[in-house]
């Protein structure tokens, strides 16, 4: 197929998917907290809506950075589709690109001006701290695999079994980061509601579009790599299954535990990353 | 199935939800009944669950397409508003495996 056509198809793919199940995770939370909640499509419908609302720019908005952040984001995670599924690259490119990420949430709430914003962006460096070690777990599977080459760690996987079962610790961790990306986790504390919409709070219309665009996209290709490095090779319908499945989990733990502190959120992530590293080594030793 | 497929099949659940949950705002007033059957979702989401699951019986469309169809109506039903479409939902599925576990033995 050619290249640029199957960069489209990923991205788009991993737009809807990713949107649908962040609007799935909405509805399994409401359905446990006993609520009827939104419908399934309604975090793609919010997304679509953005970009035929009116685009106003607040007066204390660091102008063009504030613009360029929005871009940037998209295009980051648009980077990570087509080092991912497109061409089965990298994970250090996808490591980068998730360190971006931190980037642009501090960056993004920092440049609108909004106390809200500002808030965010100082706990997004705070949670960088935490979430780039738990990142930094997947060294475990270069240590076990030998490379960091997606599509080796898929023939890897192929000839010796899926890495969840030999090098457990490590993918509980990613599952932890996965866990603390979701909108209404725990450890989402740069998109606490007790600072409104935390870094998107000051971003409207077509900006606030792409945002939640590469929010869908980040939500799609974190699910897309944890099924990946540790379950090995899988058809697009096992790929879907286990999205759903993922999904439904970290709904199930947002909707029964509350945001924590930012202080004990970054210490509890900060210890889970430490315990996936420091026990997956000693396990590898043994 | 490749990438193309796929997105088509998505973008059919993406549209029969918009679809459903349209006309079901228009159909239905009260914000949440839970214990009513809609005798049309029904029979819409029985079909689109067959579509969807027992594609290879039908045999002059092909797949794809079959399941393109289904996956509409099925999100049809499944898009519709809050509190509404999930009985349906379920006994369309469970119809559809029957008939699906039953070729499978047969």
């Amino acid at each position: 197929m050619n290249l640029m056509l199957n960069i489209l198809l990923n991205v788009f793919i991993a737009f809807f998917i990713g949107s649908i199940l962040i609007g799935l995770q909405r509805k399994i939370m409401a359905r446990i907290q006993g609520r009827p909640g939104p419908p399934v499509i309604q975090h793609l419908l919010h997304t679509l809506k953005f970009f035929i609302k009116e685009s106003a720019f607040p007066k204390t908005a660091a102008m063009p950075f504030y613009v360029a952040i929005t871009a940037m984001l998209f295009v980051i995670w648009v980077a990570a589709v087509i080092d991912g599924p497109v061409t089965e690259g990298s994970l250090l490119l996808i490591f980068a690109i998730y360190t971006i990420q931190k980037i642009g949430e501090h960056n993004a709430g920092s440049s609108s001006g909004s106390p809200y914003g500002k808030m965010s962006c100082v706990r997004a460096v705070y949670s960088a701290a935490a979430e780039v070690p738990l990142f930094a777990v997947l060294i475990i599977i270069y240590l076990k695999a030998g490379t960091m080459n997606i599509s080796s760690i898929i023939n890897y996987q192929s000839i010796h079994g899926p890495l969840l079962f030999t090098i457990p610790l490590a993918a509980i961790m990613f599952f932890v980061l996965i866990l603390s990306k979701s909108q209404y986790s725990p450890f989402a504390i740069t998109k606490g509601k007790d600072i409104v919409s935390g870094y998107e709070t000051e971003h409207f219309g077509l900006l606030r579009g792409y945002l939640m665009i590469s929010e869908s996209i980040a939500w799609y290709m974190l699910l897309w790599v944890f099924l990946t490095v540790f379950l090995g090779p899988l058809s697009l319908p096992a790929y879907l299954i286990g999205m759903v499945v993922l999904s439904a989990i970290v709904a199930f733990i947002n909707a029964v535990t509350p945001i924590l502190n930012p202080n004990h959120s970054v210490m509890m992530q900060v210890s889970f990353a430490f315990i996936g590293i420091a026990g997956s080594i000693v396990l590898l030793m043994i | 199935m490749n990438d193309a497929t796929y997105l088509i099949y998505i973008i059919s659940f993406v549209l029969g939800s918009i679809v459903g949950l349209v006309l079901s705002y228009r159909k239905y007033t009260a914000p949440y009944v839970t214990k009513n059957i809609d005798i049309i979702a029904l029979a819409v989401s029985i079909i689109g669950w067959m579509l969807v699951i027992n594609s290879h019986l039908i045999t002059f469309i092909p797949v794809y397409l079959n399941i393109t169809i289904g996956i509409f109506l099925v999100a049809m039903v499944l898009g519709m508003r809050p509190g509404y479409g999930r009985y349906e939902t379920v006994i369309g599925f469970i119809i559809a495996a029957v008939v699906w576990i039953g070729t499978v033995l047969v």
